[in-house]
């Protein structure tokens, strides 16, 4: 009892770590249920448009910017040149168009005013430019043909008026799904951090030398005395796990409770035993504390910016997702991501999910018996 | 005794693998996942080629837009084609949407019917060809009509050939009235790189902070011996001070040529002025690596957790974690950023690269001058003060 | 002969809590100078006080006739201190880190490079010198700590407690070292807690308690100061309360402890106590075995001042 009452007095020397990661996570996943940025639904991939009007009042010009406001998300800004160039940087518009001075009388005259545009070169920015392009056509197509104001716009809208009948198959709904499976993602990083760092800074404190000598002369037996630590750093991990699945009620109560809930958080539980072998073993190899903030910090962060912890898989390069299968976190995140989008849930449906919880029983099992092997070869080097 | 104290001081400061790991080598290292994780955000932002099958049955080729349109758009010599067109039966098709092998599919009967199996990106440039081939159609129909019109009244045979023909050619001229005037460096991804910078530029507060703690009596016990010298503490911190200074820049060149050569990232043209950024960031770390250690009374590893804290706050707010944290950050909450040395050298970078003036740049560089400047004076007071009530 | 520091009614105090309370000495030019006392009792502070590291809030503190302040470069070129914690830089070897501390002090490359080896030979370092720090013992490292605050040969040299934890090898080197210095003409002030360095090394000694000086004098001065003139230690093995009050009653006996089967006398004057206490214990058919007889040492010193052991 006393090696466990020494474990955590120790672990909670680093509860402030425990708590830094934990409090990442919660505000990742409060973020990423709010933006929503990776839902694409018909509605939301409508582009953001900004429209400097240096024609107000004009009854075609009206009619144009009422086109385009309802087709997309007119955004307001503030209209100065570097507020409008700053939005468009960081996306938060799209599509800049600057409709000229006297454009509509122009276009009534029979002339093709020359409309600026600013664009982010993105599929959104795509889609306001085919808008305001097939706008545009419309408009020429007539403006020989139409003399009459009314009825020119009259004639524009009704041509424009036209939209293809859609049907959507699946039923699935994927918004809440996404945010949950990007929180189960992004907690490979937060659970390997927390786990590797704290188990891998406990175990050193165990195995500083002097304290190594006082133990083995100790009257403990020093099998049981390794059994035990093995014991407090499986409990920890647990408890972990316990907190990030307690979170993941807390901020999605819809869908933990339901089969695909569960199958998430036995994932969880997979790759948290993971991450524990994988701790171990590191704790095995490398004593200075120094060199374990170092080397956790490159572990936890190369395979969540790799595996798509931060930046989803789907945005990945090919080449970088083949280097991704050397961490167990890909194979992990890979799951989650088949879980979302799986809509049907039976064990044919649930094979290739299970196969990548079994890529991570074997990498546990590879860390386990690498442990084993330099942990053998070192006592033997002790001993000479 | 400048000399002395440099190079000692750069000697202790090299031999120091945890502050030459922080300093040195982490920012390159995250540099690289950087460029791994984001190298594709961009380019995936534009769009793919899209998988998309056709019900090729005869209504479909009697539509003699739609099948031009779709086979236009298909054609693989066009730099500017969108889809990779199947065309099959019904069933397939469905098999084809079943299987994921294409997005969606097109069935013409009197109207046109689109098939898709979520929503998405994808599914929604296809509705919209779709129905951009629905306007023009209509348009044809009205100048068919039109044309017929005119002829039959004017007693002419109607060549409904003819008239498709002009259709068409109308319809395909190109509106060059659209003119694109858009900046072209707009890669947003490099805002990642820009705090990475920051990042590194703080972080080499470390490097001052280590050293001076070595100069104050009170914080340990190398800190007593040279307070007990023959020598002015300010002569001492200006040759040690010079050293960290020194190393952070060696860190931050290498970090440069790394990022510049090997992950291409993009600083703007202005060599000159992005030195200038560098320097006046690496003061700003500096200085806030003096203040943290003169100013809060703590042992060193409380001192190094508060100024990772600091740095890794400030890049969180000029979006290190989250690119779009930054312009929120700007649009809604300008004071806190203006007050955020990561955020100036961010900023700083950014508005080297994406504008063409250089007032915004400017005005970042004499932030990071002032941020530096107070905090070297809150930290002077301290700094002079040599008797201490504890050690 | 010169006073090399006059300390006058030196106090300070943290809020309410008084740590030197009035406290003056001097300190003679070439006389090695102890500061005895137990730990918390003030020795630390009074010579961080001197060095002006700490602020103190009455008294005045000289160093060779002058006033000792912060920026008193010159006094502090010819001080060298070696404090209770080891001062060095891990980074930096064992040649480094002595050519660091002396280069505060000794401009001139040649003349440094010198004295860092002389300090090196001195301390015994000669075969680690690109050893750092990390790689050596204890009591290589104590010895390290002591060059790096003596190489630039200073003339007064403040000791605080250097043989703390060292082993007898390295504490004999050390105090053999100290020896040297004062034969080499330097002034030094020696702290700690280990009366028998005192009693070989010092000339004069202060024994400090809870910030108030108690006493000085040289060794011999401050055991006459104790009142005791001899203490005999018999090993008895029967002894009745009556046969201890006859003990008392010899005109020169000053106290008679019996614990455990130790009798303990000791005589504040007087010759042939001993024959006259074995004389006695015949009288009364106590059987003894062992019986020591010995001159009075500081800790009974300290005993007699406080009324507490210098060592717990």
């Amino acid at each position: 009892m006393i090696i466990f009452k020494t474990f955590w007095n120790v672990v909670k020397k680093y509860k402030g770590t425990v708590l830094l990661y934990t409090v990442m996570l919660i505000v990742f996943g409060g973020l990423n249920m709010t933006t929503n940025e990776s839902s694409m639904d018909f509605v939301s991939s409508k582009p953001d448009v900004f429209i400097v009007n240096q024609d107000p009042g004009n009854k075609v010009t009206t009619n144009l910017i009422q086109y385009m406001k309802n087709h997309s998300c007119i955004i307001s800004l503030n209209e100065g040149k570097d507020a409008i160039d700053d939005a468009l940087f960081f996306r938060d518009v799209n599509y800049v168009i600057y409709i000229p001075k006297h454009y509509g009388q122009d276009v009534m005259n029979g002339l093709h005013p020359k409309i600026d545009v600013k664009t982010t070169g993105d599929y959104q920015a795509s889609i306001a430019e085919m808008l305001l392009k097939r706008y545009v056509e419309v408009e020429r197509f007539y403006q020989s043909r139409v003399k009459e104001e009314e009825k020119f716009i009259k004639t524009i809208n009704q041509t424009l008026e036209t939209q293809t009948k859609v049907d959507i198959t699946s039923k699935l709904d994927t918004t809440e799904l996404t945010s949950v499976s990007r929180y189960f993602s992004f907690a490979s990083y937060s659970i390997m951090a927390v786990i590797i760092f704290v188990i891998c800074l406990v175990l050193s404190s165990f195995k500083e030398e002097n304290v190594q000598k006082r133990t083995m002369i100790s009257s403990m037996n020093y099998k049981m005395y390794n059994k035990k630590l093995l014991i407090a750093s499986f409990v920890y991990s647990f408890l972990v796990w316990v907190l990030f699945i307690l979170l993941a009620i807390f901020m999605f109560k819809g869908t933990m409770f339901t089969i695909r809930g569960f199958i998430y958080m036995f994932g969880a539980l997979v790759f948290t035993f993971c991450s524990l072998t994988l701790a171990l073993f590191i704790s095995t190899l490398i004593k200075s504390k120094e060199a374990i903030n170092g080397i956790v910090n490159v572990i936890a962060l190369g395979s969540a910016f790799l595996c798509g912890a931060f930046v989803p898989r789907e945005f990945l390069p090919q080449s970088v997702l083949t280097l991704a299968h050397i961490f167990p976190s890909y194979y992990y995140i890979y799951s989650n991501d088949l879980l979302k989008t799986m809509e049907t849930i039976s064990i044919h449906t649930l094979k290739p999910v299970l196969f990548q919880y079994l890529m991570l029983l074997v990498f546990a099992f590879v860390f386990i018996l690498c442990n084993n092997m330099i942990s053998k070869y070192k006592q033997k080097l002790d001993r000479l | 005794m400048f000399w002395h104290n440099f190079k000692y001081s750069f000697k202790t400061l090299l031999k120091n693998k945890t502050l030459v790991f922080w300093t040195l080598l982490f920012p390159i290292i995250l540099g690289i996942f950087f460029h791994l994780a984001f190298s594709d955000i961009e380019k995936k932002e534009t769009l793919d080629l899209i998988d998309i099958a056709v019900v090729s049955n005869d209504a479909f080729h009697e539509n003699k837009l739609l099948a031009e349109t779709l086979r236009v758009l298909s054609d693989d010599k066009n730099e500017q084609r969108l889809f990779q067109t199947s065309y099959v039966s019904l069933a397939k098709a469905q098999k084809l949407l079943k299987e994921n092998k294409v997005i969606g599919y097109v069935l013409v009967d009197e109207d046109i019917h689109l098939t898709v199996n979520s929503n998405g990106v994808d599914e929604t440039v296809f509705a919209f060809v779709m129905d951009e081939i629905k306007v023009k159609q209509k348009m044809m129909e009205a100048f068919t009509r039109e044309e017929t019109i005119t002829k039959y009244s004017q007693g002419e045979l109607v060549d409904y050939e003819k008239i498709y023909r002009q259709a068409s050619q109308l319809l395909q001229q190109d509106t060059d009235v659209i003119h694109d005037i858009s900046n072209q460096n707009l890669s947003y991804t490099m805002i990642e790189y820009y705090t990475l910078i920051a990042m590194a530029c703080l972080y080499g507060g470390m490097l001052a902070m280590y050293i001076t703690n070595y100069k104050l009596a009170n914080m340990n016990c190398v800190g007593k011996r040279t307070s007990i010298s023959p020598v002015s503490k300010g002569t001492m911190l200006l040759g040690s001070l010079c050293a960290s200074y020194l190393i952070q820049l060696i860190g931050l060149l290498l970090l440069f040529l790394f990022t510049i050569f090997v992950l291409h990232v993009d600083y703007g043209n202005h060599l000159l002025a992005m030195i200038l950024l560098a320097c006046c960031g690496s003061l700003a770390g500096l200085s806030l690596g003096i203040v943290v250690a003169t100013l809060i009374k703590t042992n060193e590893n409380a001192k190094t957790g508060i100024l990772i804290a600091i740095t890794m706050c400030g890049c969180f707010f000029s979006g290190m974690m989250g690119i779009t944290m930054k312009y929120i950050i700007d649009k809604n909450i300008p004071l806190l950023n203006k007050l955020n040395p990561a955020s100036m050298i961010t900023d700083g970078f950014y508005a080297l690269y994406y504008y063409d003036h250089f007032d915004r740049f400017l005005f970042d560089v004499i932030s990071l001058l002032l941020f530096s400047l107070v905090m070297m004076i809150l930290s002077f007071h301290e700094l002079r003060r040599q008797t201490y009530d504890h050690i | 002969m010169k006073k090399v520091i006059e300390v006058k009614n030196l106090s300070k105090a943290y809020k309410t809590l008084k740590v030197l309370e009035h406290v003056s000495f001097d300190v003679k030019e070439g006389e090695i100078l102890g500061f005895l006392g137990p730990n918390g009792s003030g020795k630390t502070t009074t010579i961080h006080c001197i060095l002006t590291l700490l602020r103190f809030n009455e008294g005045t503190i000289n160093i060779f006739g002058e006033e000792m302040k912060p920026d008193s470069y010159e006094l502090k070129r010819q001080i060298g201190v070696v404090f209770q914690e080891v001062a060095v830089f891990e980074e930096l070897s064992v040649f480094d880190n002595i050519d660091y501390f002396c280069g505060l002090y000794i401009q001139d490359k040649k003349q440094r490079k010198q004295y860092v080896e002389e300090a090196i030979q001195f301390v015994g370092l000669e075969h680690y010198k690109t050893f750092y720090p990390k790689q050596l013992s204890g009591g290589l490292l104590r010895r390290l700590n002591i060059a790096c605050g003596i190489a630039h040969k200073p003339r007064l040299i403040f000791l605080d407690e250097p043989t703390v934890a060292v082993d007898p090898q390295s504490r004999n080197n050390i105090l053999e070292g100290i020896k040297k210095l004062r034969e080499q003409g330097a002034t030094i002030i020696y702290t700690t807690h280990y009366m028998e360095e005192v009693d070989i090394l010092c000339d004069r000694i202060i024994i400090l308690d809870q910030g108030k000086i108690l006493a000085e004098g040289t060794p011999n001065e401050l055991k006459e100061l104790a009142n005791i003139e001899e203490k005999i230690t018999v090993e008895v093995t029967n002894m009745t309360e009556k046969i201890i009050e006859g003990i008392r009653k010899f005109k020169t006996v000053d106290q008679v402890m019996f614990e455990e089967g130790i009798l303990v006398v000791t005589y504040h004057k007087g010759k042939n106590n001993l024959s006259q206490l074995v004389d006695y214990l015949k009288e009364n058919k106590v059987v003894y075995h062992k019986i020591f007889s010995e001159r009075p040492t500081l800790n009974d010193v300290f005993l007699q001042l406080t009324g507490k052991e210098l060592r717990d």
